[in-house]
């Protein structure tokens, strides 16, 4: 799949800067620099599986309000998270960090939003929220090489598989969103914004 | 008493809000007016998640009589509304057309996913600190007032009986319904820095 697909989506021209905001960071960079100390690394990853298991829960919900056939796209893409999620747990386990570690208030709020959305709002305003999420987390490590230390992190977040379900996410979205479908679009890119500084700043 | 224990174990926090620039202002009645009018505003629009959070809570009420205590809770919620519609005339603002600062939808995010996904304990435990703090400061700034102090009004509603009654019927409840588990303590102290975190936005917020 072609990222400019993503790029030029209806949700990404109308997110105007938070788009780069939101896909661009110091911590990414120095990954593709090769030089951010693996304890951050470990720190941001703990922070994500804490991030990803609230996904599952926010999915779980779009899942049970999306009709058919919109609602394939979302329960494959919840049984890819699933295995996401097992693949968190086996790197915690070969490489000693601890998954239960308290949640950073920035992961949190991500959290918390995620859900409170999922239970408030209406299917189709929870499709270009979750299209956010995956299509700029893609993005974000599709910028990078897959080299270095990081590589199979920037490999397995950037591949041609992820990226189709993007695809299919934005396939599912309306094409002309409304303010409303625009609005929580954005939001998600100031949460993302903050969740790559999160450890980085420490 | 489970509520006085988690009262007890969140005292740093509840001190460093007694001692807050926005709070020392409301005491003594320095606390400039624009930021006043913030503050109303962002509180008004919390006020209405903290409404539906009740709500939300009576839905989960097995127990009839306690689904009538979350009921008499949401009308004091609406009498704190009514406190804020009369400031609003005064302050010129429009409660409809609030937009949220960041603290403050972080604040409503999470009640909102605490009342929808969370237990009825959790719930609880989550609108404890507003209440009992809010309580705590209206005692505390009652000693400040004086003639023509600008914000009588807040502090004798934060100060009356009707509001510390409201606020001993939601701590019986957490006693009776919360056991001293990690997700009551959790909510409870992320509540409270929800309040503290509060006091600050409309000091940092200049919109």
């Amino acid at each position: 799949m072609n990222l400019k697909l993503v790029e030029q989506s209806p949700l990404v021209l109308g997110a105007g800067e938070l788009w780069r905001k939101g896909t661009t960071a110091d911590f990414l960079s120095a990954i593709g620099d090769e030089n951010l100390p693996t304890e951050t690394f470990h720190r941001w990853l703990v922070q994500d599986y804490a991030f990803a298991k609230g996904l599952a829960a926010f999915q779980a919900i779009a899942v049970a309000k999306t009709p058919r056939p919109a609602q394939k796209v979302l329960i494959a893409g919840l049984s890819a998270l699933n295995a996401e999620l097992d693949w968190f747990e086996q790197k915690a386990h070969e490489h000693q960090f601890d998954l239960n570690a308290v949640n950073h208030p920035t992961c949190r709020r991500y959290v918390d939003y995620l859900i409170a959305a999922a239970y408030t709002q209406p299917y189709k305003v929870l499709l270009p929220i979750l299209y956010g999420v995956e299509a700029a987390y893609l993005c974000a490590w599709s910028s990078l090489e897959p080299s270095g230390p990081y590589a199979e992190y920037i490999q397995r977040w950037s591949n041609p598989l992820f990226a189709e379900y993007v695809a299919e996410l934005l396939g599912i979205c309306d094409h002309e969103p409304d303010e409303i479908q625009q609005r929580q679009f954005n939001e998600v890119l100031r949460h993302e914004q903050d969740f790559w500084c999160m450890t980085w700043e420490g | 008493m489970l509520h006085a224990s988690l009262w007890q174990q969140n005292a740093a926090l509840t001190q460093r809000i007694g001692g807050h620039p926005f709070v020392r202002g409301l005491a003594d009645g320095t606390l400039g007016r624009d930021a006043f009018r913030r503050y109303v505003a962002q509180d008004a629009f919390f006020l209405r998640a903290f409404l539906k959070a009740y709500a939300l809570a009576a839905a989960k009420c097995d127990d009839f009589d306690r689904a009538r205590v979350f009921h008499e809770l949401m009308a004091g919620v609406f009498d704190e509304l009514e406190l804020h519609e009369s400031y609003s005339a005064t302050l010129g603002i429009d409660l409809d057309e609030v937009e949220p600062y960041a603290a403050t939808k972080a604040y409503t995010d999470f009640l909102f996913r605490v009342s929808w996904h969370g237990s009825l304990a959790e719930i609880i435990a989550a609108m404890v600190p507003c209440m009992r703090l809010y309580q705590h400061l209206g005692h505390e700034l009652a000693a400040s007032l004086r003639p023509d102090h600008p914000y009588e009004q807040w502090i004798k509603t934060y100060s009356g009986d009707e509001f510390g009654q409201l606020c001993a019927r939601l701590e019986s409840l957490l006693d009776e319904i919360a056991s001293n588990s990690p997700a009551v303590h959790d909510a409870y102290r992320y509540a409270m820095q929800c309040e503290l975190d509060f006091f600050s936005a409309p000091l940092e917020n200049l919109q």
